[in-house]
């Protein structure tokens, strides 16, 4: 198994305070890891610390075996990290599928072979009934499917999902996990920043916890919600993972 | 050596002035985040009003300030109405679109009103220059230098003491939070808008002894304008006097070195490089004109 | 998973009527026609200079347009593109004897140059900078070319000699300017619609609509807003070479004031940003009202004429944002969606 993404001390500062306080961690090809917090964690700080919308303040990012820490947001989508962003970002003058066609630009060479490409995705996150409608018309929870639409049309090596599920219903939910259970067997690795924890806890084998710009705790979900420190900050009390 | 002293501070008073002129574009900014294209006309009117009552009643120039500021903010009460309050939740190009609109709007109506023609008051106390050490000034730019000085500390003693003060600095903060705190957010920005109305008002009439007005004065000035308040911080009053005076005394240095043609694209070239090195300005919040204007 | 239930948004038929992104329609062929129709039917003099003025400004929205509506960088200093593009072409012709029709594409190579510094150094800055900065950028090349007598003749201009001569681009009838500038106005619209129907088009909207996920799309933002902004000048000045030999005469006030520049962005304002046919629209509609009232109320329309598009701007962009063309647009998609 090789490492696909090492992080080594990242540090990132905003004045006086350490939003990401010297985090380590490693990610093989192919895994499915939870990221888990409370808010302000440093959960959002260190996705752009990877994914390239700000420089680490130090420390070392490796993707690939290149260091990517400080690289430009589109130069890191290009080496293959893609992401999602906790308040969907929507193209508002294009179509729902020129939203998602634009991220498969990046490996199809014309418009035309790239809507066909996100044919089949739209169909995934179930927005193929509204492929040409104008993407004002989405729901918040459908600007959600978007922007899954959208990382998965970019064909990325790692993907970054932020926070997916918030606003969906149960059901969506249940369709969404199945989803991103099932990208580890299509060739991505995934990393998951999620709130909606009965989610996260069943479907990723690995979870990481954030708090306060530190990890905390790195194991499997049943270490996760045992872990006394997790639950002083986080949990509140032992979990259920029946 | 006195040339240069005398260049610099006769750079400095005229900077000053154009400095007044200023402070209302960045107060405006800085509270509303948006930039009035139609600045320079507003100037524009406030001049034909002084002008107009100055040669009605006779008297100095200055004496219409108690009519030209409180019109000039009664006027920006009636823009902010009419024009920039439906437009502050649309897009940004509404306004920028708008406010141009209003801009070619006003120029032409002046144009209409009072054709091309130059008009001018008489200078003051008959043109006479007032010395101090070495060096010498024109009275109306030494009262001008008063008034911009008074206006900006003025200012900064009403945003730092008054409720008033706070609550604008509060809705320059975090607009949102304010409103939930109480503030009435919207009369905050009409109040600041008219505010800023007022003060290009009070520089007109500064400046109606020292400049000639014509339907578009309002361009050449606005360009001065918005160099002085994107060198001294979008925002910052303080930032408009300081931005105000490196720009006269640029202008008159250059014009008197190089050449007066030159003068005005030294400022020009001044204004890029600003924009290359630091584009937040002199006073201005770092990384503001990168990012937070399409949020 | 489940589908959402929005309304069906059909397939699209075969030929659309009204315009659309990414094909022909009927209205833009009809249009096409009906300016042939203009050419080559005999028509008096004055009538023959409006049309021409609207063709050349049609292509001048339309250049304009990539930059300020499809990659978002509006810009109040496009005279000086044009400006660039005229003065070359003329100096080139009147002190060097080099064809126009060499020395437009100088110019266009020129003002593709300025245009690609000012976007390096300036796309960076969001809204109102980047505006300022085309304004104070448009205000330097226009005293420069003032102050630069040697070269540009100052504020008296430059002449170009009436005398006829294809090679040098003088010709004798106004037909055959308004052959010219047909020609430049439907290649710019061709491309216009080429870029918009392609990767490179929908790379500038991403980037327009919104940058940090076209950034995370792999695009890469300077890129796109240099080229646009390169492409657009080049256009603009092709627009400006052919205005001198048209116009014959050439000085500050005509080929690079503040005013002008305005004109450029006021066009696609009304007619409508962000579309190809919003700028022709705007032009159509625009240039011959103001040559018409210009000529019947005399000087004293100048001014009227003017203040009436101010306010008219004013009414348009808080009521209409999308202009003449965006209320076509919503036409459109109606009559595909079956509802009136």
């Amino acid at each position: 198994m090789t490492v696909l993404l090492e992080v080594k001390d990242a540090v990132r500062a905003f004045g006086p305070l350490r939003a990401v306080a010297g985090v380590s961690f490693s990610v093989q090809r192919g895994e499915l890891v939870g990221l888990i917090g409370p808010n302000g964690a440093g959960k959002s700080t260190l996705y752009n610390l990877i994914a390239g919308a700000i420089r680490p303040t130090s420390g070392q990012i490796w993707f690939n075996g290149r260091s990517v820490g400080g690289w430009q947001p589109f130069r890191a989508a290009r080496a293959g990290i893609g992401r999602t962003f906790q308040i969907p970002k929507p193209y508002r003058h294009l179509t729902v599928i020129e939203n998602v066609a634009v991220s498969a630009l990046s490996h199809e060479r014309t418009v035309s072979a790239a809507r066909r490409y996100c044919e089949a995705i739209l169909e995934d996150v179930g927005l193929a009934d509204c492929a040409e409608a104008p993407v004002s018309i989405l729901t918040a929870g459908l600007l959600k499917r978007l922007e899954v639409a959208r990382v998965l049309a970019l064909r990325p090596s790692l993907i970054l999902f932020d926070e997916i599920m918030a606003g969906l219903t149960s059901t969506e939910v249940r369709g969404m996990t199945e989803l991103v259970a099932a990208l580890p067997a299509r060739g991505f690795t995934v990393i998951w920043v999620e709130h909606v924890l009965y989610a996260i806890m069943k479907a990723a084998p690995r979870i990481m916890v954030l708090h306060r710009g530190q990890l905390i705790c790195d194991g499997s979900p049943e270490q996760v919600a045992k872990d006394p420190a997790v639950i002083k900050a986080y949990l509140g009390e032992e979990m259920n993972l029946a | 050596m006195s040339t240069l002293g005398q260049l610099v501070y006769s750079g400095l008073l005229t900077g000053s002035v154009y400095a007044l002129m200023s402070m209302g574009l960045t107060l405006i900014f800085g509270v509303l985040r948006i930039v009035n294209f139609a600045h320079g006309e507003f100037l524009m009117l406030a001049m034909y009003g002084a002008w107009a009552i100055t040669a009605m009643l006779g008297l100095n120039p200055l004496y219409a300030i108690v009519v030209v500021v409180p019109a000039m903010f009664l006027f920006g009460v009636l823009v902010h109405r009419l024009i920039i309050r439906p437009g502050l939740d649309k897009p940004h190009i509404v306004l920028v679109f708008g406010t141009m609109g209003l801009s070619i709007l006003m120029q032409n109506v002046a144009l209409m009103m009072f054709s091309a023609d130059l008009y001018d008051v008489p200078p003051l106390f008959g043109g006479r220059s007032i010395v101090i050490g070495p060096f010498y000034a024109k009275a109306e730019l030494l009262i001008g230098f008063a008034i911009a000085l008074a206006s900006t500390f003025g200012l900064r003693f009403v945003l730092k003491t008054t409720y008033l003060g706070k609550a604008i600095r509060a809705t320059v903060q975090d607009g949102e939070a304010a409103q939930l705190m109480g503030i009435p957010v919207p009369r905050i920005f009409l109040i600041t808008f008219a505010t800023g109305s007022a003060l290009v008002g009070l520089a007109a009439c500064v400046m109606m002894p020292l400049f000639s007005v014509f339907p578009t004065v309002g361009l050449n000035f606005v360009l001065i304008a918005f160099v002085i308040v994107v060198l001294g911080g979008m925002g910052s009053i303080e930032g408009a006097l300081l931005g105000g005076i490196c720009i006269g005394i640029v202008q008159s240095t250059s014009s008197y070195y190089v050449a007066p043609a030159y003068g005005q694209m030294f400022f020009f070239i001044l204004f890029l490089l600003v924009m290359i090195f630091r584009p937040a300005g002199l006073l201005g919040r770092k990384g503001e004109a990168t990012i937070g204007m399409n949020d | 998973m489940r589908s959402p239930s929005p309304a069906r948004y059909g397939p699209p038929s075969r030929w659309r009527v009204l315009p659309e992104r990414g094909t022909v329609s009927i209205f833009e062929l009809g249009l096409f026609a009906v300016a042939l129709t203009m050419i080559a039917v005999d028509l008096p003099q004055t009538l023959q200079d409006v049309i021409i003025q609207t063709f050349l400004w049609a292509g001048l929205a339309l250049a304009w347009n990539i930059a300020g509506g499809y990659a978002g960088m509006i810009s109040f200093g496009h005279a000086a593109f044009f400006g660039l593009g005229a003065y070359t072409s003329t100096i080139l012709s009147v002190h060097y004897g080099i064809t126009p029709w060499v020395g437009m594409w100088a110019g266009a190579l020129l003002a593709a140059g300025f245009g690609g510094a000012l976007a390096m150094i300036c796309a960076r800055l969001r809204g109102p900078f980047f505006i300022l900065s085309t304004l104070a950028a448009a205000e330097v090349i226009r005293m420069g070319a003032l102050n630069w007598a040697s070269l540009t003749g100052g504020a008296e201009g430059l002449s170009i000699l009436p005398v006829v001569d294809a090679t040098n681009m003088v010709f004798a009838s106004k037909t055959a300017y308004a052959v010219l500038l047909l020609i430049y106005f439907v290649a710019v619209y061709v491309l216009t619609k080429l870029l918009e129907g392609s990767r490179y088009g929908l790379y500038l909207f991403a980037a327009r609509d919104d940058e940090d996920a076209a950034g995370a799309a792999g695009i890469n933002l300077l890129l796109a807003r240099t080229s646009a902004l390169c492409l657009s000048a080049f256009l603009t000045a092709i627009g400006g070479s052919l205005f001198a030999q048209y116009f014959q005469f050439l000085d500050p006030t005509h080929v690079l004031s503040p005013e002008l520049s305005f004109q450029f962005a006021l066009l696609p304002a009304l007619g409508g940003i962000g579309t190809a046919i919003g700028p022709v629209l705007g032009a159509i509609i625009l240039v011959p009202l103001s040559e018409l009232l210009r000529g019947y109320l005399g000087s004293a329309a100048a001014g009227l004429h003017m203040a009436i598009y101010g306010g008219v701007l004013i009414v348009v962009m808080l009521y209409f944002p999308a202009g003449l063309a965006g209320a076509l647009a919503r036409l459109a998609v109606c009559r595909r969606k079956g509802t009136p």
